[in-house]
């Protein structure tokens, strides 16, 4: 998924991944520990909430049937008549119960105050009964009586129900025999006293058990199957009711170095959370759990429902209480979550949340994270956001894998939450970064440019400079009348090594020159600033003929030359009365003489010595020459007879001579210097100028 | 460009071939001058071998010159081998006819400073 990218982008692109990942790290830790440590409610409501929908989607299946609800349904109650009963007929329910021979009967009723249905009760209450029947009611067996004798008949298990009041008396106590390791107490559900049934009930009970659910979150997804009643366990409604019908003495509460773990009741392994709570794996509301108390009173009952099976008796009529909202999304009776626990407890179904789940999410949000901090600032967003999504879809479906075949409850909600987080901030990351390298590159554009306009200025400023230092003969030479000269220089660069210079030495002797400095752009124009000074210098001390100026213009320029750069210089003196020139060529050019009439381009060669600067104490000589009236002579730099054309041909002496040979011997001076310039431009157009150009014609135009 | 360099007994002939310009004269002054550094007095003798060489310009002529006052400087001795007619003339208008002894073949060059080189030159080429 990573695109490819020119390697010459590679460094930058290293760089800009660097920061965001940096960023992604330090992230990616904080919620890695966050998913370790830290418990908020929002964490808890996530997580129960994801736990929900693994129940929702995936059911649990009933397989074996252990418990059985009697229950007190609208069909009971359109029957029998409203709740609560006369206990006349709870006794007379519970003695049809006994000829089905149930393991244990588990009610999820507290008989907390005297029936006042009881015939004495009823007597007291109604000032019209006549005193001899009221005694003959006060003779009749008290209700309450009557269901103590009837629940004393059966292995019952009656509820109580936990208070946060102290209570009156004693408070109750379960009749289950508790074995822990250590002091499991202070770690469970506390309360501090339960209102139980009235005394003749209670005591005729096989034992007791709590009733309470945890509905704290008005989602019943645990109950308490141990919990503390004024400081001693106490055991669920579904727990009791199974330990008296396989008739087991002793409930162990297992616990290790972490606390509660488990309870066992005969052979029964149930594990528990910390807490004594129970998480039960809950399947559908189910009609077929239920009986109805009618159907047992009227002996329509089948007898095979009940057999070797628990009885769980409870309230179901709608509008009389105790609908509890699950995570399967149904409502359903508080007795029918009592007798899915016994399920669960049977079927050996268990969801469990081991320790080591917490660790695993972490882990993976730290794997699936580093995975993201790798992708995201190297990928396009919507490639990473497939990444994404796809390692969502991975945890979701271990999750759902974990949940279905083991019952471990693997968070796969806080984790993704976390990744998208991630996600999210390394997305933001990037696209600062992003952001960021471009404005860096656009202000080094900016400063590259500013740079450049400076150095073009500088440039600009040493051009004006140096082309400043170069005499004007028009200026110069205005109204003379024994000869023309004329120049022109052209730096390859804005600055070039080419220069020129004359001046008269007297009324007669005019000096002129021509020099060419090694190389060309700013080293050279450095050079050739001080050549052109020291030469002049020396011709002005007057120290004899051109040869011996030369030698010392060459002792002078070599004295300080780091850089070993050599300058061919061509020095000329010509008598404008006479036309006698002397001249003197230090490995530059030869002078041009243009033909006249019919003779061939002639060149000043004779004299002279290599450039200056290549061998001290060279013995340079002067050669000379006669000028006829009318006569020019063409000096040039080798940038003229070495521009090249785009094909990278020269152009060469030859074609130098053709041209001046082709020409009128009595043009102008500044007709010679135009025509060579002229050539030399067509001949180089469209190609780079390969060194400084300088033309110099001399017309001597004879003895006035 | 390219510059080879050919060892005969205790002579180094160095041969340049191609264009030296403005734009490769730093390059061939890279691959010229370490070749330098063994020459002098009684060590090696250096023959600049230009006869493959097309073309070369002031630029050019700098390294040449820098060349030669090295080995001047080294008590050595720099000769060169020309023998297209435009380094010659190149040659002879900027008078570098004055500073290199030059000669029309690398034999000849040879015979000139180390019978030894030369007998080494004649065996390897026949």
């Amino acid at each position: 998924m990573i695109e490819a990218l020119p390697p010459a982008a590679s460094a930058s692109w290293r760089a800009r991944l660097a920061r965001p990942r940096a960023l992604g790290v330090v992230f990616l830790l904080a919620l890695c520990g966050l998913q370790l440590l830290a418990d908020t409610p929002v964490q808890s409501w996530l997580r129960e909430g994801w736990f929900d929908l693994y129940q929702r989607a995936m059911p649990r299946q009933r397989v074996s049937a252990p418990a059985v609800i009697v229950a007190v349904d609208e069909k009971s109650l359109a029957r029998h008549g409203q709740w609560p009963w006369p206990r006349t007929l709870i006794a007379e329910l519970l003695d049809a119960l006994a000829a089905f021979r149930p393991l244990a009967i588990g009610i999820d009723v507290v008989f907390a105050e005297p029936d006042r249905h009881s015939p004495g009760r009823l007597a007291e209450r109604r000032p019209d009964v006549d005193a001899a029947l009221a005694r003959e009611l006060k003779r009749l067996p008290d209700n309450d009586a009557v269901l103590a004798a009837a629940i004393k008949r059966l292995p019952v298990v009656l509820g109580v129900a936990g208070t946060y009041d102290p209570g009156q008396g004693l408070p109750p106590r379960s009749k289950a025999v508790f074995r822990a390791d250590g002091n499991p107490l202070p770690s469970l559900w506390q309360f501090p006293s339960a209102l139980k049934s009235i005394d003749s009930i209670d005591q005729a009970a096989t034992s007791r058990a709590l009733l309470s659910t945890d509905a704290g979150s008005g989602v019943v997804r645990r109950v308490p199957l141990i919990a503390a009643v004024a400081s001693a366990a106490f055991p669920a409604l579904s727990l009791e009711t199974l330990r008296v019908g396989i008739g087991a003495d002793v409930i162990a509460i297992l616990a290790d170095t972490n606390g509660i773990e488990s309870v066992v009741v005969g052979d029964a392994v149930v594990p528990i959370e910390r807490d004594g709570h129970f998480r039960v794996r809950y399947s559908g509301h189910d009609p077929g759990r239920f009986v109805s108390a009618s159907d047992v009173l009227a002996r329509e009952a089948d007898a095979a429902m009940f057999e070797r099976k628990l009885v769980l008796f409870g309230v179901t009529g709608v509008g009389l209480l105790d609908q509890q909202a699950t995570p399967v999304g149904e409502r359903m009776p508080g007795i029918e979550i009592h007798a899915q626990i016994l399920e669960n407890i049977f079927d050996r179904d268990f969801l469990t949340r081991p320790r080591w789940t917490r660790w695993a999410e972490a882990a993976l949000v730290a794997l699936l994270g580093a995975a993201l901090v790798l992708a995201v600032p190297a990928v396009r967003p919507l490639h990473s956001s497939w990444l994404l999504l796809l390692e969502m879809a991975a945890l979701a479906v271990l999750g759902a894998a974990l949940f279905r075949y083991t019952g471990v409850l693997f968070d796969a909600a806080l984790p993704a939450l976390s990744l998208n987080v991630l996600f999210g901030g390394l997305l933001r990351a990037t696209l600062a970064e992003t952001a960021r390298q471009r404005e860096r590159l656009r202000r080094e554009l900016e400063a590259q440019r500013e740079a450049a306009t400076k150095i073009a200025g500088e440039l600009e400023a040493a051009r004006r400079v140096q082309m400043g230092m170069l005499p004007v003969a028009a200026q110069m030479f205005d109204g003379e009348r024994r000869f023309e000269l004329h120049t022109y220089l052209d730096p390859a660069r804005e600055v070039g090594g080419d220069f020129y210079d004359f001046f008269m030495l007297g009324e007669s002797r005019l000096f002129f020159l021509v020099g060419d400095v090694s190389g060309k752009g700013m080293p050279a124009s450095i050079f050739m600033a001080l050549s052109k000074a020291l030469y002049k210098s020396t011709v002005l001390r007057g120290l004899g003929d051109l040869g011996q100026i030369m030698w010392h213009a060459n002792a002078e320029i070599s004295r300080e030359n780091p850089e070993l750069m050599f300058v061919t210089a061509l020095a000329c003196v010509l008598d404008v009365e006479t036309g006698e020139l002397a001249y003197c060529n230090a490995g530059h050019e030869t002078p041009y003489a243009p033909p006249r009439a019919g003779k061939s381009v002639s060149r000043l060669a004779g004299g002279g010595g290599p450039p200056l600067c290549m061998l001290e104490e060279f013995p340079y000589e002067t050669a000379r020459y006669r000028m006829s009236p009318g006569e020019s002579l063409v000096l040039v730099s080798d940038g003229v007879t070495e521009a090249m054309n785009p094909a990278g041909e020269l152009f060469g002496r030859p074609r130098l001579e053709r041209l001046l040979s082709a020409m009128p011997a009595t043009q102008s001076a500044e007709q010679w210097v135009n025509t060579v310039r002229d050539a030399v431009r067509e001949f180089s157009a469209g190609a780079e100028m390969a060194d400084d150009i300088t033309i110099l014609a001399l017309r001597w135009l004879g003895k006035q | 460009m390219l510059v080879t360099t050919k060892r005969y007994a205790d002579v180094l002939v160095v041969a340049a071939a191609g264009r030296i310009d403005y734009q490769n004269a730093d390059e061939f002054k890279a691959a010229l001058m370490p070749h330098l550094e063994n020459c002098g007095a009684g060590r090696d003798q250096v023959v600049l071998d230009l006869s493959q060489l097309d073309y070369i310009s002031s630029a050019g002529l700098r390294v040449l010159m820098i060349a030669a006052k090295e080995v001047r400087a080294r008590q050595g001795k720099l000769l060169a081998v020309t023998l297209q007619p435009v380094v010659r003339e190149i040659f002879e208008i900027s008078r570098f006819t004055l500073v290199f002894d030059i000669f029309d073949s690398v034999q000849e060059a040879l015979a000139k400073i180390s019978p030894l080189a030369l007998a080494a030159y004649e065996s390897k080429s026949p």
